[in-house]
């Protein structure tokens, strides 16, 4: 039976690279399977909606009318990967109700696959929260993102075990240039044609975790 | 609304006999069990409506129906019944105010199955009805140890709601008494005010309080609509057993809620105190 895989991009702050991760995802998903629905809970932040509309719908949590929108399309086994960049505001509500719902439990009676990635940050807030989903989510499907412009060090002891991802930081320069909404990392790969360039590396890296990510639960999962 | 019994219940079971009368007490049926578990009753009510009281009964055949504990339940709303729309197999409409139908709830109540009985009596009714208990013998059969009887007395958020407790409780002497607080409609029960609180629920020595926690409105609405217990909704079931298409979220909510009900049944060993002993060993059929 096919699997479903939802990628939820969470932290409780703001400002951590929830987005950008979320672009990278959509866009890697969108080379590989030519198709993902992305769903952008954000209110006040940069948001995916504004990257890539062609493939983001906006949803909130705020009532059970926009839980419902969410979650019912979230747990549906349709072979259509989906990516939920989740608004630190939301981060609460979220995994409460995922909890109340039982949103584990059903998927993997659908064989839908969540996976959580979880920007890490050095604060208090995130080291608990880190602490807290870790000890709900299955080991496999929970991911710490060491974003490096953001951690700037090592991570928290607390957040240093289970699975990491590592997203090097890019100089300013080529910060700024990512953070046009006109740029599409799969466009610059494809018309780039020097490939020793430090953003094409540090794409293709990006895109290689996720594919050794995906590898690995299929793996699992079979 | 007065209610009336008869002075003698006809009784079909080889072991019931009629109890001597003393000079100055009405003849009384006695009602004695079978060698299987003995009768179960739950009189489930309220002074006033609006307070859940149905959805109370609800949950307690949805949970007696996870626990196999057959049962039979009694809709008094006549002449249309809420609970019989839920659960129409195991529920007749009656009026409590008609012997007729007084007789064919307390004469049957011997049949080896269904061997609890829910009686979710219509709003106002409750003190009226436990009297008539009384006075018929049932209330002395249950301080026998002849029949279980319990009352959930589903509480509203007034003090007028809470003065009922002692009255109701008067007549609660071998049975037990279990007091509701049903937060579905966001009331606070005087939690606020220790001193109400405490002079209204630790007044009572054996009542047991019993906490329904608040359902997503919009949850309870979907339920309501679909028609179907609380059970077959998280099910993802019709009335039929067929096929549906109810909400995901709706559906884990309603999960929830109903776990959080039947931790509290749990609590009070619900199944014991029907004399299910075995329930407790029972595998729970369908989800909590």
């Amino acid at each position: 039976m096919p699997v479903t895989f939802v990628y939820i991009v969470a932290s409780p702050r703001p400002r951590v690279g929830k987005t950008l991760v979320g672009r990278l995802l959509s866009e890697f998903l969108l080379l590989k399977d030519r198709r993902v629905t992305s769903f952008d809970i954000n209110l006040k932040e940069p948001s995916l909606l504004d990257f890539l509309p062609d493939v983001t719908e906006t949803a909130d949590i705020i009532d059970t009318f926009g839980k419902m929108a969410l979650m019912d399309r979230v747990i549906l086994n349709d072979g259509m990967a989906k990516v939920i960049d989740l608004g630190f505001h939301a981060f609460d509500e979220f995994f409460k109700m995922s909890q109340e719902i039982g949103f584990l439990k059903e998927a993997a009676r659908r064989n839908v696959v969540p996976i959580v990635l979880f920007m890490a940050d050095i604060d208090r807030v995130s080291i608990r929260e880190h602490e807290m989903l870790r000890r709900q989510i299955p080991a496999a499907q929970f991911i710490t993102v060491d974003n490096e412009f953001v951690v700037r060090g090592e991570l928290p002891a607390a957040m240093a075990g289970g699975c990491i991802m590592r997203i090097p930081a890019l100089p300013d320069f080529l910060k700024t240039y990512v953070d046009r909404l006109t740029f599409s990392f799969t466009d610059y790969l494809r018309q780039e044609t020097d490939s020793s360039t430090e953003l094409h590396q540090w794409i293709r890296r990006n895109y290689v975790h996720f594919r050794e990510l995906e590898l690995n639960l299929e793996k699992q999962k079979s | 609304m007065k209610l009336s019994f008869p002075l003698f219940l006809p009784c079909s079971r080889p072991k019931q006999r009629w109890g001597q009368p003393d000079a100055a007490e009405r003849p009384r049926a006695v009602f004695e069990g079978t060698d299987m578990a003995k009768p179960a009753v739950i009189v489930v009510g309220a002074d006033k409506g609006g307070v859940g009281k149905t959805t109370v009964s609800r949950t307690l055949l949805d949970y007696f129906n996870a626990n196999t504990v057959p049962t039979r339940a009694f809709d008094t709303e006549s002449p249309r019944g809420t609970l019989k729309r839920f659960h129409p197999d195991v529920t007749e409409i009656v009026d409590m105010t008609a012997t007729a139908d007084q007789m064919k709830i307390f004469d049957t109540l011997n049949t080896a199955t269904p061997s609890v009985t829910v009686i979710d009596v219509r709003a106002g009714l409750m003190s009226p009805a436990l009297a008539s208990l009384r006075d018929i013998g049932f209330l002395d059969a249950a301080k026998a140890g002849q029949i279980t009887f319990a009352v959930f007395h589903i509480l509203g958020p007034s003090i007028a709601s809470l003065d009922e407790i002692a009255e109701t409780a008067s007549f609660m002497t071998g049975a037990k008494y279990f007091l509701v607080k049903n937060f579905i409609n966001n009331t606070s029960f005087f939690e606020w005010d220790q001193a109400t609180y405490n002079s209204y629920f630790h007044r009572i020595k054996d009542a047991t309080e019993l906490t329904i926690p608040k359902l997503n409105e919009m949850a309870f609405e979907q339920v309501e609509v679909a028609s179907v217990p609380f059970l077959k909704f998280v099910a993802n079931k019709g009335i039929h057993d067929e096929a549906a298409n109810y909400s995901f979220v709706l559906r884990g909510y309603v999960r929830h809620w109903l776990a959080n009900v039947w931790s509290e049944y749990d609590r009070i060993k619900l199944t014991d105190i029907v004399s299910f002993g075995a329930g407790k060993s029972a595998i729970r059929s369908g989800e909590k």
